[in-house]
């Protein structure tokens, strides 16, 4: 009976406690977000040494934030935006890192070593060098105002993550299977798409999370390559419109970052298994 | 290794290959190559917005190098990548290894524990922003009541102070990724491993410093990596909560950069900035490639064994 | 076209007036419509961009953006107003110049038409013409918008500025009115602190309010940057120190010491939940407790700024219109600016803009606005002691990166952190020299 009462609260001690304390950390911020956006705007702003006062809940929410960002601004328009972007760019730096990563890890031929390290040193290239001649770049392909200035300059920073990452995962692949199949009279091409690319979805499936992550987040070169309201991102609509200089609307603000933060958190809680399964696979290696 | 004395076989893999790498180095070649080309060249002529500039050599690297603000930028980027990267590190493992141990409700612990790290950047640092707010803070609400403080502190008031602040969110940020990567890593352990060393008598902590910490070592380092890249040119959560301030105790290089660049129009001395993070940053880089190649030839020898 | 009555007039006929009456160069696009009989002088599908600040006064968006869809229809063109945070347009505008494509129109900020110069076109025609129709315009606002002999920018307005401070509160310590030197504000300011309500001010690396305080405070104690020659640092020569030593000492006694981490936006907030006894901010304040705490709005005031040994002085925002060189539609974007800044679009606006925006032209300086609200009236005088960033020189290029990098708000900063005055204005002086290369 002891050593059994023992080992629980060994259990609570070691783990639920301090799991516990990491969890309230690490989620406080948003309860706080959750908070501020139901809040009405008497009880926001209020200094934290007024007496009487608590911040830690409202007793009267109000939904007016909430519809103030979907009924003034484009917030609803935003999320479609990005979203799209996200998919798009993602799908692309995927379907480009799938192919040089299966390249550089599977083929043989000169340089591919070296090429594997320079796509990784393209990572390293700052976006605050970049995007005075991106500007250029996407003028002279007309992108500009559109998503499409996003979808094709985001994969910059997304493709060497992919690319590293999948290259990684087809090493712990046996070569093998592609030369069995070979033997069977699959052409290379054959081999690789029906063969090797299906043991690699866990890989892919990691890769494209992240880089679904990072488009979802990213900020500067929406704010420069974007102009109409309507084509806007969140991170971007969010801040241009509802800070006016120096009036932030926070109730509001915090309503935008709930909402859109909730579209990725709800994909994430389906596929974080797969991902970390997917890490683990590719870890392995 | 030339295309002549190349096999038939060897020439339709080479082929197939340079096939299959032409979108990835299009799309890189393009996008990062050209423009980084022209950013190199942006640093070393001497141009400012709107009018071209003439070439001047290494002009605008020699007077960023005596830029005292400058000087203090390369300070606080080390130092904040260093520390938020302990820190993530430090937390991170903490956190793989008590998620390792849950089973009841893992999916959403987990998917509760990757917030900060899913949310935009530029959304979680504005609520920070109003969590330091000296005059609003619930922080200070809670050390107030708690009997720690008796008068209001500024989160983001002090060259110290507001650097630690800037650090503690960029830890809170980042630490779900160390968590969950290392986490993957704690799973491919062989549970035997633990078994045997508990019979031989080790200790907990033992078994961590012998078992776990020196099989998770490619993992960490790969995590430690990427972290340290995106830590070291990090921009938006600077760039919203101080701006760099006070007293330029917490500019970046990415802000720094930006505020050159942006502020003064001055595009050239802008661009040196960004690219002086550069080399840094390889450095860093190669070292780390080195060392997980190091860590794979390791393997492979034993393999043979 | 006779002297109709203005009431008779629409819009088209008492534009071509206007246009003739100025004595302005006639404009090809509505008067010219008319007087040629001829079909719209723009294709159809011609767009113009214009990129301009999410405005503090959202109804005055809503006017401007409804005024642009009015122009448009009558010109036949599609009228884009893009509308981003303040911080951020320099951000777009140096991007679009750089790559060559971008709005065609920008309302820039401050004195940085000045450096993007090379960038925009003359536009004296257009901004010599709203002079002449409207008495003229203010130095200062004349000074943000003209460099080499020529009118790069069209001013659009000034930001109003003053004290904002608690009138129920000064009752209460039994002060009669707002202090007019700056050691009655010290003094007042530390009564009040003694009670829980100190001033507040920004210290911060932000656009506007610190600078506007620090500048103005420069100036009051008879300190500048330069000499007129625009080349020979006096930052350290006289006053400046003494406002270093006046602020600190403020600081300690006076101030919540929590500005140094503040934003513009933080002494707002600070102000409306009744922290603060004073702090200095344009009526932004005021208009948002007009809505949203009534209880504040109906105890605050305004009040000038006090004078220093050198007298009062004021360091403005303000937004400036340039057309840029790279637009394919020039002739189209002056006319757009000579028309939102007709009297008549511009009266309609400036109403609603409630004494934020001061009109950079004379005429408008008896308008009835004013007077609506006594409490407001203070703001007209204040482009009357304005003074552009790097006095006595001008504002161009090498003040606009003292005014980058913080230099003057950092000098003070240092001081108020721990640093000697002289220290502390030693290195502004010094970063100031490595600018201006003196």
């Amino acid at each position: 009976m002891a050593m059994v009462l023992g080992r629980r609260w060994k259990k609570w001690l070691y783990l639920y406690l301090p799991l516990g304390a990491i969890l309230i950390g690490t989620l406080f911020p948003f309860y706080w977000m959750g908070l501020t956006a139901f809040r009405p705007d008497r009880d926001l702003y209020v200094p934290w040494n007024k007496p009487n006062f608590n911040p830690f809940w409202t007793l009267r929410p109000t939904l007016e934030h909430l519809a103030f960002l979907f009924k003034e601004t484009l917030f609803a328009r935003w999320l479609l935006n990005t979203l799209f972007i996200a998919l798009l760019s993602t799908g692309i730096s995927l379907f480009c890192g799938l192919l040089a990563g299966y390249a550089i890890a599977r083929l043989r031929f000169p340089l591919a070593g070296p090429l594997g390290t320079w796509i990784f040193v393209t990572y390293l290239v700052p976006p605050t060098l970049l995007f005075i001649p991106l500007g250029e770049v996407v003028r002279t392909f007309h992108l500009g105002d559109t998503p499409w200035a996003l979808i094709l300059t985001y994969p910059t920073f997304l493709i060497p993550f992919c690319t590293w990452l999948l290259m990684g995962y087809f090493r712990t692949i046996p070569k093998e299977l592609e030369e069995c199949a070979q033997i069977d009279g699959a052409s290379r091409l054959q081999a690789m798409v029906h063969i090797v690319f299906p043991l690699a979805v866990p890989g892919i499936l990691s890769a494209g999370i992240f880089a679904f992550t990072l488009s979802w987040n990213e900020f500067l070169y929406a704010l420069v390559f974007i102009s109409s309201v309507s084509h806007k991102t969140v991170p971007v609509g969010v801040v241009s419109e509802l800070v006016r200089g120096d009036t932030f609307f926070w109730g509001s603000l915090m309503a935008g970052a709930l909402m859109g933060s909730v579209p990725v958190a709800f994909i994430y809680s389906f596929f974080v298994e797969h991902y970390v399964s997917a890490l683990t696979g590719a870890v392995k290696g | 290794m030339n295309w002549s004395k190349a096999t038939r076989r060897e020439r339709k893999e080479w082929t197939f290959a340079f096939l299959l790498l032409t979108p990835a180095l299009f799309m890189l070649v393009v996008f990062v190559f050209y423009p980084f080309l022209k950013g190199l060249w942006l640093s070393v002529i001497d141009k400012e917005i709107a009018r071209p500039g003439v070439f001047i050599g290494l002009k605008n690297f020699i007077k960023l190098w005596n830029d005292e603000i400058f000087q203090r930028t390369a300070q606080n980027t080390i130092l904040y990548t260093i520390a938020a990267t302990i820190l993530k590190l430090g937390i991170g493992m903490v956190v793989a290894l008590l998620l390792n141990q849950i089973i009841k409700f893992k999916r959403i612990i987990r998917a509760s524990m990757l917030l900060p790290w899913i949310v935009p950047t530029v959304l979680s640092t504005l609520a920070w922003k109003w969590m330091f707010d000296p005059t609003f803070s619930v922080i200070n609400f809670f050390l107030f009541h708690l009997g720690m403080i008796n008068k209001q502190v500024s989160w983001l008031g002090g060259p110290v102070i507001a650097l630690t602040s800037v650090i503690i969110v960029n830890a809170w940020r980042g630490m779900p990724f160390f968590a969950i990567t290392l986490l993957a890593g704690l799973q491919t352990i062989n549970p035997a491993l633990y078994e045997a060393a508990a019979i031989d008598g080790a200790s907990g902590w033992q078994r961590f410093w012998n078992v776990t910490w020196p099989l998770l070592m490619p993992v960490t380092m790969v995590v430690v990596l990427f972290s340290v890249i995106m830590t070291f040119a990090d921009f938006q959560l600077v760039y919203i909560l101080t701006g760099g301030g006070p007293a330029n105790s917490t500019h970046l290089f990415a802000t720094y950069a930006y505020q050159i660049g942006i502020a003064t129009g001055k595009i050239s001395e802008g661009a040196a900035a960004s690219l002086a993070m550069f080399p840094f940053l390889f450095l860093v880089v190669i070292f780390q490639l080195w060392y997980i190649r190091r860590g794979e030839e390791v393997k492979e020898k034993v393999k043979r064994k | 076209m006779g002297k109709q009555k203005r009431s008779e007039m629409n819009r088209r006929t008492f534009l071509k007036t206007a246009g003739v009456a100025a004595g302005a160069t006639v404009l090809t696009g509505i008067p010219g419509i008319l007087a040629a009989q001829k079909p719209p002088a723009y294709p159809k599908g011609t767009k113009l961009h214009m990129l301009q600040w999410i405005n503090f006064i959202p109804d005055g968006d809503k006017v401007f953006v409804a005024q642009a869809a009015e122009f448009g229809k009558q010109m036949g063109v599609e009228v884009v107003v893009e509308r981003i945070g303040m911080n951020d347009v320099r951000l777009k505008v140096t991007s679009s110049v750089e790559a060559k494509s971008g709005p065609d129109i920008a309302l820039i900020p401050n004195n940085l038409a000045h450096l993007y110069t090379e960038a925009l076109i003359n536009v004296s025609d257009v901004a010599e013409a709203i002079g002449k129709q409207q008495g003229g315009y203010y130095e200062f606002a004349k000074a943000n918008a003209f460099s080499g002999g020529r009118w790069i920018a069209v001013p659009q307005f000034v930001y109003s500025w003053a004290w904002n401070y608690r009138e129920d509160w000064f009752k209460e310590e039994g002060i009669a009115k707002f202090p007019e030197t700056w050691d009655e504000f010290r003094a007042v300011g530390k009564k009040l602190k003694a009670k829980g309500r100190p001033i507040g001010q920004c210290f911060g690396h932000s656009e506007n309010d610190p600078n506007n305080y620090l500048y103005a405070l420069i100036w009051c104690f008879g300190g500048m940057e330069v000499e007129k020659d625009g080349k020979t640092v006096i930052i350290d020569k006289k006053g400046t120190l003494e406002a270093i030593k006046f602020n600190t000492a403020c600081w300690k006694e006076a101030f919540d010491e929590g500005g140094l981490t503040w934003d513009d936006a933080s002494n707002n907030r600070a102000f409306l939940a009744g922290s603060l006894s004073i702090t200095g901010n344009s009526p932004s304040i005021y208009i948002a407790a007009r809505t949203k705490f009534p209880e504040i709005y109906k105890v605050m005031n305004h009040a000038p700024m006090p004078k220093g040994p050198a007298g009062r002085f004021y360091q403005l925002p303000s937004l400036n219109a340039g057309v840029f060189k790279y637009s394919k539609n020039q002739k189209l974007a002056k006319e757009f600016i000579r028309w939102y800044m007709d009297k008549k679009q511009y009266a309609e606006w400036f109403h609603v803009m409630d004494t934020f925006a001061i009109p950079p032209t004379k005429e408008w300086y008896n308008d009835p606005v004013w007077m609506k609200d006594p409490k407001c009236t203070v703001f007209r005088d204040n482009i009357l002691d304005a003074r552009v960033i790097g006095y006595a020189g001008p504002p161009g290029k090498k003040a606009t990166e003292v005014l980058a990098k913080y230099i003057v708000v950092d000098m003070f900063v240092k001081a108020i952190q721990g640093a000697t005055p002289e220290e502390a204005l030693k290195w502004g002086a010094t970063e100031m020299r490595k600018i201006y290369g003196a």
